[in-house]
C-alpha cells in the first residue's frame, strides 16, 4: 500500500450516517492511518427529529442532521484529527461549510465528476467552494496504494453503528 | 391618527330595534320568503335624512353660565405608525449537544521495519502477492475478505467494536503495513482471524496445514495492534530451530529471544520486560519456573503458546501444572492430535486454556460443546485442493521359515504369559507383542521377510518411474537391516542414531539426488517437522501404536506443496498380532471421531491402553482344574 519506512502520516476519516428504523439517525467517524488501521472511532447517540421539525425542514432535514448535527459534532470532538474526511454520501459534502477540514466525496471511477482526483481504487471530489481541499491528496495521496478499496472502511463504520445501536437497544430493554 | 372602519355594522345599526320580538320558532329555509314578508309588514321602512354637524347648543340660565360660555378645548395627539411588525416568539431548532461515544485504539508496537525489497526490484513499488494456487477462479473475481468477529465472550461495546473496526486480515497483510513472504490460503486467513480474537484457543489443524504460520501471523497482528507485548512460546526442544526459522520467514521484524544458556543467563532472560517473543522448551519451562517460584518471581506474559500441546495431556504432570501456573492473559494450545489416547487429555488442554475450572471433568456432551467453541480444526481434504492420499493396506502372508518362527514365538510366549498367572503385568504382554512384531518384519534367523519382498517389488516400479519413497519403522535395527537389502535404490537412513549435523545433508541428498529413491526413517525422528512433499510414496513397514503418529509420518509427504497423489502402503501380516492391532485401533478411531465432531478427522483416534493390549491375546490363568480370564490392569496409555 505504501512504501515502508516513510515518515509521512495521512490520517483518513471515514464519516457515515445511517437511518435506523424507529430510532432516528446515527453517525460514525472512523479515523485510520493510511494503511486502514483504526486509530479512533466515534459515534453519536441517535438523533430523532420530531414531526414539527420534519415538516419545517422538509427536504433539508437529512442534510441538516447529517452535517450540522452529526458530522460537525463528530469532527469537533475527534481526538485524532484526520487530514481528510471521506464520505460516500454526497449530501455530507455540505459539512465542509461548517468545519475547517477537507471533506471528500468518494465515487466509483466510472461516472465520477470530471474534476475528481484519483485516490486508491476510487475517485474523490470536493466542495465547489473549497477547491484547494484537493491539495491534501496531491501532497499525501501517494501514501495510499492504487489497490486500496476506500469503500471498505465504510462497511466497518456501518457495522459498528449497527452494533452500537443494538447494544443501546438491549440496554434500554 | 388612525381611523378604523367597521365592516360589520349590522348589529350596531342604530335603526335596528333591539326590542324586536323574536320569532316564536326558528324559521326553516323554506319559510324564509314568508318571514321577510312578515317583517316588512310589521316594520315600515325607516325614514332617513341628513343632519349638520354643528348642532345647536342650548344654555340654560343657572347663575354660573359665564363659566360655561367658554369653548371646549380640543387637543390633538400624534402617534407614529409602526413601520415593522414585531413577532415576539421566534422558533429556533433545538440544538442541544449531541452525545457521542469514543473508542481510541492502542498505538501498537512498531518493531524493526522489514528489509527493503530485493535489489533490482523497483524501489518504492509494493509487492503484489500472488495467490498460492489457482483454483480456476476468474482473475476479476473480487477477493474474499476475512473480517474479524468479536468472540462470544466479548460483551462490552468497546471490546466488540475493537474487533469489528479492524480491517480485513487480507488488507492488513497484503504487503502493506506488514509484509508477508507468501500469500496465505483462505483457511489460513480464517485461522489467523480466529486466533486474533481469542484469549483461549486450541488450534488443532491437521499436520501440514500451517499452524505455525497462522500462529506467528496472529501474534504479529496482536503485537502490531497493541493487544499484547510479551509472548512466551513453549515447544519440544527439537522444534526450537524450526520455530526460529519460521519466525524469520513470516515475521522478520519480531524480536525472538530463545531462552537458553546457563542458569544465570536464563534467569536474566526470564526477568526481562522487553516486548517480543520468548522461545523455550518444555523441560526448561518446568525447571526454571520451579526455581523462580521458590524465589517468589513470576514472569508475566500477555500470551502463552504451547506447541505440540499434547505434552500436557496428563493434567497431573509437572509440565501441565507448570504451564497452567504461568502468569498470562491469553492461552493458546497448538496440536494436531488433541486426543491421543483418552478424552481426559482434551480436558487437560481445556483446563490450560482456562475454559473449564481446575480439575473439571466435562462429559462427552460438554466436551463436544467446548470443542465447537474453543477448537479450530481443519483437515486437508476439506480446506485445500490437495492431491488425494491413497491408503493401501497390504495384507501379506507369512511363509516358510518366517511363518514358523512367528507361530513358535507366539505359542511359547502365550504359554509363558499364562504361567505368570496373577503376577502378569502389561509389560510382560507388551514384550511379547514387540517380539512378534519384529518377527513379522523379518525372521532374525533366516532373514526371510514377506514385507521386504513386497517392498522390493514396489520399489522397482517406483525407482523405474523416478519416484521417491519414505519408509517408516519403529526400530532403527530394522531400518539398518532393510538398508542392507535395498542398495539398488540408494537408501538413505534418518533416525535418532544419526548425528544432528548429518541430518540436513541427508534430507538434501534425498531431495536432490535423482538416484536416491528411498529414505528409511524412524517414527520418532522422522515423523515431525520435516517437509518431504516431493516424495510420492510412503511405506509403513510396521505399525505404530497410535494412528495419530502414523498420520504425522505420512504427512511429511502429504502436505501443502505436494503435486501428486501420495500412495501410502501399510504392511499388515495376516493372522498375526499386526492384524489385531490394526482392527482395534480402527474401532477406536471411529469411536472418538464423535468427540471432535469433524468428518475426516483422522487423528482423533487413540492408542492402545493396557486393557486392549491384554485383549490382543486370549490369556487364561489356571484356577484349579479350570481356567479364568486374566483381567486387564487399570487403563494406562501406551
Amino acid at each position: 500500500m505504501a512504501a515502508g519506512g516513510t515518515k509521512k502520516q495521512l490520517h483518513l476519516g471515514f464519516l457515515a450516517a445511517i437511518e435506523v428504523k424507529d430510532r432516528g439517525y446515527v453517525g460514525g467517524l472512523l479515523v485510520t492511518n493510511h494503511f486502514g488501521r483504526p486509530l479512533e472511532f466515534q459515534c453519536t447517540a441517535p438523533v430523532r427529529p420530531n414531526h414539527t421539525q420534519e415538516v419545517l425542514f422538509g427536504p433539508t432535514l437529512v442534510p441538516y442532521v447529517y452535517n450540522e448535527l452529526i458530522g460537525k459534532t463528530l469532527i469537533e470532538k475527534a481526538g485524532v484529527k484526520p487530514n481528510l474526511v471521506l464520505t460516500e454520501d454526497e449530501r455530507i459534502l455540505g459539512l465542509r461549510e461548517h468545519v475547517d477540514l477537507p471533506i471528500g466525496f468518494l465515487q466509483e471511477d466510472a461516472g465520477a465528476c470530471p474534476d475528481s482526483v484519483r485516490f486508491g481504487q476510487q475517485k474523490v471530489s470536493f466542495h465547489e467552494r473549497h477547491p484547494l481541499d484537493r491539495d491534501v491528496l496531491y501532497e499525501l495521496g501517494s501514501l495510499v496504494s492504487e489497490e486500496t478499496d476506500l469503500y471498505e472502511p465504510f462497511e466497518r463504520v456501518k457495522q459498528a453503528l449497527q452494533e452500537a445501536m443494538q447494544q443501546n437497544k438491549q440496554r434500554a430493554a | 391618527m388612525t381611523e378604523h372602519a367597521s365592516t360589520s355594522s349590522d348589529f350596531a345599526s342604530p335603526n335596528f330595534p333591539a326590542s324586536t320580538p323574536a320569532p316564536a320558532s326558528a324559521p326553516t329555509p323554506a319559510s324564509c320568503p314568508d318571514l321577510r314578508a312578515q317583517l316588512e309588514n310589521a316594520f315600515s321602512i325607516p325614514d332617513t335624512g341628513s343632519e349638520g354637524l354643528d348642532l345647536p347648543v342650548e344654555i340654560f340660565l343657572s347663575g354660573i353660565n359665564g363659566a360655561l360660555v367658554r369653548q371646549p378645548r380640543l387637543e390633538i395627539v400624534t402617534a407614529d405608525l409602526v413601520t415593522t411588525a414585531a413577532i415576539e416568539s421566534r422558533w429556533k431548532p433545538h440544538n442541544s449537544k449531541l452525545p457521542t461515544f469514543k473508542l481510541t485504539f492502542p498505538e501498537g508496537i512498531d518493531f524493526i521495519p522489514p528489509k527493503p525489497p530485493v535489489e533490482g526490484a523497483e524501489k518504492g513499488k509494493l509487492r503484489s502477492l500472488k495467490p498460492p494456487a489457482a483454483n480456476g477462479e476468474g482473475a476479476e473475481q473480487k477477493k474474499k475478505q476475512t473480517r474479524l468477529q468479536p468472540p462470544s465472550d466479548a460483551l462490552s461495546i468497546q471490546d466488540r467494536l475493537f474487533y469489528l473496526l479492524q480491517p480485513p486480515i487480507e488488507n492488513w497483510l497484503a504487503g502493506q503495513e506488514l509484509v508477508m513472504p507468501f500469500e496465505p490460503f483462505d483457511y489460513q486467513y480464517e485461522g489467523i482471524a480466529w486466533l486474533f480474537s481469542r484469549k483461549s484457543a486450541l488450534l488443532a489443524d491437521e499436520m501440514g496445514l500451517g499452524k505455525t504460520m497462522q500462529t506467528i501471523t496472529a501474534m504479529r497482528l496482536l503485537l502490531r495492534s497493541g493487544q499484547i507485548s510479551k509472548v512466551l512460546l513453549i515447544c519440544p526442544k527439537p522444534l526450537i530451530p524450526n520455530w526460529q526459522r519460521e519466525f524469520s520467514t513470516w515475521a522478520e521484524e519480531l524480536p525472538v529471544t530463545t531462552v537458553t544458556g546457563d542458569t544465570a543467563r536464563r534467569r536474566m532472560i526470564w526477568e526481562m520486560s522487553k516486548p517480543g517473543i520468548y522461545l523455550a522448551n518444555y523441560e526448561l519451562l518446568v525447571r526454571d519456573f520451579e526455581e523462580l517460584e521458590q524465589d517468589g518471581i513470576s514472569p508475566k506474559f500477555d500470551l502463552l503458546v504451547l506447541d505440540e500441546a499434547q505434552r500436557i495431556k496428563n493434567r497431573d504432570s509437572r509440565t501441565a501444572s507448570t504451564a497452567r501456573n504461568v502468569n498470562r492473559k491469553r492461552s493458546w494450545a497448538l496440536t494436531g492430535t488433541p486426543i491421543e489416547n483418552r478424552a481426559e487429555e482434551l480436558a487437560s488442554l481445556f483446563e490450560f486454556i482456562e475454559v473449564i475450572p481446575p480439575r473439571g471433568t466435562p462429559d462427552a456432551r460438554q466436551l463436544s460443546r467446548l470443542s465447537d467453541e474453543y477448537i479450530l480444526r481443519r483437515c486437508k481434504d476439506l480446506v485445500i485442493d490437495m492431491p488425494p492420499r491413497l491408503d493401501r493396506p497390504a495384507y501379506l502372508e507369512l511363509e516358510g521359515a518366517q511363518e514358523h518362527a512367528y507361530k513358535v514365538a507366539e505359542k511359547e510366549g502365550i504359554i509363558q504369559l499364562n504361567d505368570l498367572g496373577e503376577s502378569i503385568t502389561v509389560q510382560h504382554v507388551f514384550e511379547l507383542v514387540l517380539r512378534l512384531k519384529q518377527i513379522a518384519n523379518f525372521d532374525p534367523v533366516t532373514n526371510e521377510s514377506a514385507k521386504l519382498d513386497r517392498l522390493r517389488a514396489d520399489m522397482e516400479e517406483i525407482a523405474a518411474s523416478g519416484g521417491k519413497a519414505i519408509l517408516f519403522s519403529q526400530w532403527t535395527k530394522t531400518l539398518d537391516w532393510i538398508a542392507e537389502r535395498t542398495q539398488d535404490f540408494n537408501p538413505l537412513i534418518y533416525h535418532g542414531g544419526v548425528p544432528h549435523k548429518q541430518r540436513e545433508p541427508i534430507l538434501a541428498k534425498f531431495k536432490e539426488d535423482p538416484n536416491a529413491h528411498l529414505i528409511l526413517m524412524s517414527y520418532g525422528t522422522g515423523a515431525v517437522g520435516l517437509n518431504l512433499q516431493f516424495a510420492g510414496y510412503v511405506f509403513l513397514y510396521d505399525r505404530w501404536w497410535n494412528p495419530a503418529i502414523e498420520d504425522q509420518a505420512i504427512n511429511r509427504a502429504h502436505r501443502i506443496g505436494q503435486k501428486n497423489p501420495v500412495v501410502v502402503t501399510k504392511f499388515i501380516c495376516k493372522d498375526t498380532i499386526e492384524e489385531k492391532i490394526d482392527r482395534t485401533l480402527q474401532e477406536k478411531r471411529d469411536l472418538f471421531i464423535s468427540i471432535l465432531g469433524a468428518e475426516g478427522n483422522t487423528e482423533s483416534s487413540m492408542g492402545l491402553n493396557a486393557g486392549e493390549i491384554f485383549g490382543l491375546f486370549d490369556l487364561k490363568a489356571r484356577d484349579g482344574d479350570s481356567t479364568r480370564d486374566i483381567g486387564p490392569e487399570p487403563a494406562a496409555a501406551v
